[in-house]
């Protein structure tokens, strides 16, 4: 198991040496990523087995990093089943997409002439993630998470010519930097208050009780923080949609089964700290629920194709804070998962049909696209019904896993919006699958083709798993109890998968109503849908305008942001600069040119000076005796 | 010691005057002459800080490789030489960028002779400052370094026209030659008072810090804490001004923005760091109760430094205001590490020191190479140049990941730290610290995105990319910032002793 380590190395050898040398490499080295991403997740599968050959547990290897002054920082790694389960599917996710990308980053038959760059960033980014997951300490967690967003910036930018990709990447990141202020404070107030930057000290410590309570609270909601903005929580969920002008494998590695889940990742790897923290817990709940239903909602208007997908992943992320909220690290982690795979293939297949319409990704623009594609369909349907919940697809399993914990462990107000969501969620993935894939294929798509095996290969296999991952929810045998008693928080402790029958009914019936009701809706009345669409034209209206969100975010940056900036920079020149250290300039220059008149050179005047200045000091001299 | 060590602080101090000295006596034709032997000067100088680096005892206490010139005795003046672990820093910071400034420099085709002559007499005052442990030559070499500004600046510098106000060459070299040296007067008078209380009839620091620290009644603190209140200040405005210590900062962005490329790196990234260092040098090592009176003053202006400069470098439109600016903001870190006193603080501000003075280099450097080709530093009209100059574009990117904290690069690791220190003494403070980071990524992202990203008018289609040269010259900036961001152990090891000498002082 300690060879874990090596799982992000070889990311990193690849970058850097295609950050170096693609120039001189052929194919300007792309192989050689491919090759760090098999190496990946080919050393995965012994860690896994040895973890469950040793005995499911926290493994820790330490080693040291630096010393400043009286702290000193680790670089080891944590191998336990959180880990695991990250590890598998992002060295996985990553292989998938970087075979995809070897077709779909082709235009015209010849490769990007970036594709080296591609294929470097996309190296550093599987290392960063595989490092955020390892990491023992708080602060090479930090690394990771900032080395992935820097990633994701320039994967969002890759094709930086077009402004609305560097404008989308800049934004990217800011927003999540935003989030990452209140993480950086909060990580700094526990390592003060523990002198450690060790997980596993730190979660002792609070564990303990014996800290400063008010500071464990405040670095809880803090690090929060930085979680809602990684993973595009409400209200800090802008900058995803926009990151959708990024590469297609990019947004299916990056967007939506990866780096977007960091935020959950930390709240699990953190989660005694939650548990210490009621009140943290309640608010993670709070945001859960919330942006399960704004990414719901804005993507049920939503045309293009992309940015529905990626409403989708923030409605989900939010399903995933949720069952944080409720105290059930499985049922978070098993979504995780099982939306991972299904968001992946999901985008996949919508890079294909992009790459067989050249780029469109208007859904009104489709339509009938099964019968010219039908293996990205086919995909496409599978990953649709899995995250509306249909069983036996994989996330099923998982939102039934949500439904026990939020039942369970929440308020009754959590569990009625969770059921409306699911019908909600549900209704988005039928209109999108009916406009895009059914009804009549229109004469300009008549040309439209099937994608070449690189892109479609990698969806066949996402698609076979998203059938059959399922199947973790339940004892396998050879030491592994099914999930619920390989993953499992301190407090809650292991647990097997229990069918709740009347969650499973009700969430079942709720998933197949909002399908049908959607599937109803969009085939044989869109007249009704445009009936609701004016009755309701208000609220369309400011959904179709994302609640006037990115409107305020930017007219808080001109108005506020860069006036305040701009009279700054006014004073700082004005008052400081010309005003006071000129000033100070101008004073001396004019008490020279004043002082300048009395330099007469007339003897007579020098000589009375003299004779009044002698008088003063004898008088000085009298009155002192 | 060996024949080596006894040499090298010497060398530092003696080879870049020689090297002005024969450049003097080179005839003016000999233009490639004269840039090979700067730039073969320059090499060696930074292999002798290498050695500096390497040579130095990470496990001894105070100074070391000294060597003592008496000069004149009467008044207690010695030419004395020694480096702390701060120092070492330093003086590896100095060999790194007046080596790439010096490469850099060889674009410079008005007196190419002339220019490298006073590159150097600066150089030789900035090694001089920080390997001097006496307090008279210390303040001699300072002013040394500061003097040729004013005549680079004033002849190789560039004059701008903004839309509503000029700023002539001229106007910025007097500027910053006439604000740094009124605000050197006033440690002239803070070392003259010291010498005079003291009574030791000596200039030498080792001696005054031992005297501060136990030469007093009954072992106690030889300068009164009346004194020390009265003199701290006198120290901490004086060297601050060269720190960029806010409200007397102007001096820096109208400096550089009138500046020569080499001179800016130089200025901003090893001059302004003079400032940082004579405070703890003379303030906390001989005024140690003074610091402590003084320290949250200086706290407070330190983050005033880091919000007020980051605001500010957002509303810039040229290029080299920006950069000015935000040096300003990230000098405000060293500050406010300085004024922690806590160990891992102090430890910070002297790695965001090194961190700062190769990043700025690089980041002068790259803002150079983009006006040279583009003949303007105005983000406004500025677009699209990765597309032509994608190595220019890399290394400015590098540059402003470092400023805006990406760990990995040496800037998080040294922020990092003063954050610490910041969080264990001035919470609130420390919050504000973190804050001015993430306004640094929104102006260095913004930038980012409207200079080099977008579409590219048509007048930037014939625009080169970096020669090998100038890449080599960045490329040397850059292997330290990745070296501190992936390994800083190295680095921090040498600051350790360093640092509890302060500490020791502090201390009492």
């Amino acid at each position: 198991m300690e060879q874990a380590w090596l799982i992000p190395l070889y990311g990193v050898i690849a970058f850097a040496v295609l950050a170096l040398f693609r120039g001189f490499l052929p194919w300007q080295g792309k192989h050689l990523s491919l090759l760090a991403a098999l190496a990946a997740f080919v050393t995965f599968w012994p860690v896994l087995f040895d973890m469950v050959g040793r005995g499911v547990g926290l493994y820790h290897f330490p080693r040291d990093w630096f010393t400043a002054g009286d702290l000193s920082v680790g670089w080891g790694i944590i191998v336990d089943p959180l880990t695991v389960v990250m590890l598998g599917l992002v060295t996985f996710v990553a292989l998938a997409v970087q075979v995809y990308s070897l077709s779909y980053m082709r235009h015209h038959g010849a490769d990007d002439p970036r594709i080296g760059w591609y294929y470097a960033v996309h190296s550093l980014f599987a290392a960063s993630m595989l490092v955020l997951v390892l990491a023992d300490n708080l602060l090479l967690l930090y690394v990771g998470w900032e080395l992935v967003g820097l990633c994701s910036y320039l994967l969002i930018g890759f094709w930086h010519e077009r402004p609305a990709a560097a404008e989308a990447a800049k934004k990217a990141f800011i927003t999540t930097r935003l989030g990452d202020v209140g993480l950086l404070i909060g990580i700094v107030l526990l390592v003060v208050e523990f002198g450690t930057f060790d997980i596993g000290t730190i979660m002792a410590g609070v564990a303990d009780g014996g800290a400063n309570g008010a500071v464990v609270t405040a670095s809880a909601f803090l690090i929060f923080l930085g979680a809602m903005g990684k993973s595009a929580q409400f209200p800090l969920h802008v900058w995803l949609p926009d990151a959708m002008e990024g590469p297609t494998p990019v947004s299916a590695l990056i967007h939506a089964a990866t780096m977007v889940v960091a935020g959950v990742f930390l709240v699990a790897r953190l989660f005694p700290l939650y548990e210490a923290v009621g009140s943290a817990q309640l608010a993670i709940a709070a945001v859960g629920i919330v942006t399960v239903f704004v990414g719901a909602s804005l993507a049920l208007v939503e045309t293009d194709l992309k940015r529905i997908l990626a409403y989708s992943t923030v409605s989900h992320l939010g399903f995933m804070m949720l069952a944080l909220g409720a105290g059930s690290l499985t049922a978070a982690i098993f979504h995780l998962l099982t939306h991972g795979i299904a968001k992946a293939m999901l985008f996949l297949a919508a890079g294909s049909i992009m790459h067989a319409m050249d780029g469109q990704t208007d859904i009104r623009r489709m339509g009938g696209l099964r019968k010219r594609m039908p293996v990205t369909a086919a995909a496409f349907t599978l990953g649709a019904l899995a995250l509306s919940g249909i069983p036996p697809l994989s996330a099923f399993w998982s939102k039934d896993e949500i439904l026990v914990a939020v039942a369970g462990g929440l308020h009754p107000a959590f569990l009625v919006a969770l059921l409306a969501a699911i019908a909600l969620s549900a209704l988005y993935m039928a209109r999108t699958l009916r406009l895009v894939f059914f009804g009549e294929l229109s004469r300009e798509n008549e040309r439209v083709r099937e994608s070449p095996l690189p892109m479609v290969g990698p969806l066949a296999v996402l698609g076979a798993l998203t059938v059959g991952i399922g199947v973790l929810a339940l004892p396998l045998g050879g030491g592994y109890e099914g999930i619920g008693s390989f993953l499992y928080d301190a407090v809650g402790g292991p647990h097997p998968f229990e069918l709740n029958v009347l969650w499973t009914v009700v969430g079942t019936t709720l998933a197949v109503g909002g399908l049908g009701t959607g599937w109803w809706l969009y085939d044989s009345r869109p007249d009704l849908v445009a009936a609701v669409r004016t009755r309701l034209s208000g609220v369309h209206r400011v959904l179709v305008e994302r609640l006037y969100m990115d409107a305020a975010y930017q007219w808080t940056i001109d108005q506020v942001v860069l006036r305040v900036s701009r009279g700054l920079a006014l004073f700082d020149r004005r008052i400081v600069n010309e005003g006071a250290v000129d000033g100070t300039g101008r004073v001396v220059m004019e008490t020279g040119k004043r002082l300048r008149y009395h330099v007469t050179g007339v003897f007579s005047d020098y000589g009375s000076a003299m004779v009044a200045g002698v008088g003063v000091v004898a008088l000085l001299l009298w009155l002192r005796a | 010691m060996s024949f080596a060590e006894r040499h090298v602080l010497e060398t530092l101090v003696y080879l870049p005057m020689l090297t002005a000295a024969v450049l003097v006596m080179l005839p003016f034709g000999w233009r490639a002459l004269a840039r090979w032997i700067s730039i073969g000067s320059a090499l060696a100088l930074l292999l002798a800080s290498l050695y500096v680096f390497f040579v130095f005892d990470r496990s001894a206490e105070g100074f070391q490789l000294v060597r003592v010139l008496p000069w004149f005795e009467p008044l207690g003046i010695d030419f004395r030489l020694g480096v702390d672990g701060l120092a070492v820093l330093m003086v590896l910071l100095t060999g790194i960028v007046a080596f790439s400034g010096a490469i850099i420099a060889a674009n410079v085709e008005r007196e190419t002779k002339s220019y490298y002559v006073l590159l150097f007499i600066l150089i030789a005052g900035v090694y001089g400052t920080f390997v001097s442990i006496d307090l008279f030559f210390f303040f001699f070499f300072y002013e040394l370094a500061i003097v040729p500004m004013y005549l680079l600046i004033g002849v190789w510098g560039s004059s701008s026209t903004f839309k509503d106000f000029d700023r002539p060459k001229e106007y910025g070299a007097m500027k910053l030659v006439l604000m740094i040296v009124a605000a050197s007067l006033l440690v002239w008078v803070a070392i003259i008072v010291m010498y005079n209380e003291a009574g030791l009839g000596t200039f030498s620091i080792p001696a005054l810090s031992e005297f501060a620290r136990s030469g007093g009644e009954g072992g106690g603190p030889g300068f009164s804490p009346q004194f020390q209140r009265v003199v701290f200040p006198l120290v901490m405005v004086g060297f601050g001004l060269l720190a960029g210590l806010w409200p007397l900062h102007t001096w820096s962005p109208d400096g550089h923005v009138a500046a020569p490329t080499t001179v800016s790196m130089l200025h901003a990234g090893v001059l302004m760091k003079l400032g940082a260092f004579g405070i703890i040098r003379v303030g906390m090592l001989l005024l140690p109760e003074g610091m402590q009176d003084w320290a949250l003053v200086l706290f407070v202006l330190g983050t005033v430094n880091v919000i007020y400069g980051a605001i500010s470098a957002m509303a810039q439109t040229d290029l080299k205001y920006v950069v000015g600016y935000s040096s300003v903001s990230h000098m405000g870190y060293v500050l406010m590490g300085i004024a922690t006193m806590d160990p891992v603080g102090i430890t910070g501000a002297s790695l965001q020191m090194f961190s700062h003075g190769v990043m700025t280099a690089l980041f002068f450097a790259v803002v150079g190479a983009i006006y040279e080709r583009t003949h303007t530093r105005d983000i406004l009209v500025l677009n699209g140049l990765a597309s032509r100059m994608g190595w220019i574009t890399a290394f400015f990117v590098i540059a402003g990941l470092t400023s805006l904290g990406l760990p990995g690069l040496s800037g998080f690791i040294a922020e990092l730290l003063v954050f610490v220190g910041a969080f264990r003494t001035q919470p609130v403070l420390g919050v504000l610290g973190v804050i001015g980071a993430a306004i640094t990524a929104v102006y260095i992202l913004r930038l980012v995105a409207r200079v080099f990203f977008g579409e590219r008018s048509t007048e930037w289609d014939g625009l080169k990319d970096l020669t090998a040269r100038e890449g080599f010259a960045m490329g040397a900036l850059v292997v330290p910032i990745l070296l501190v961001g992936v390994y800083p152990g190295p680095f921090l090891d040498v600051i350790a002793p360093g640092v509890d000498l302060v500490l020791a002082a502090l201390e009492g």
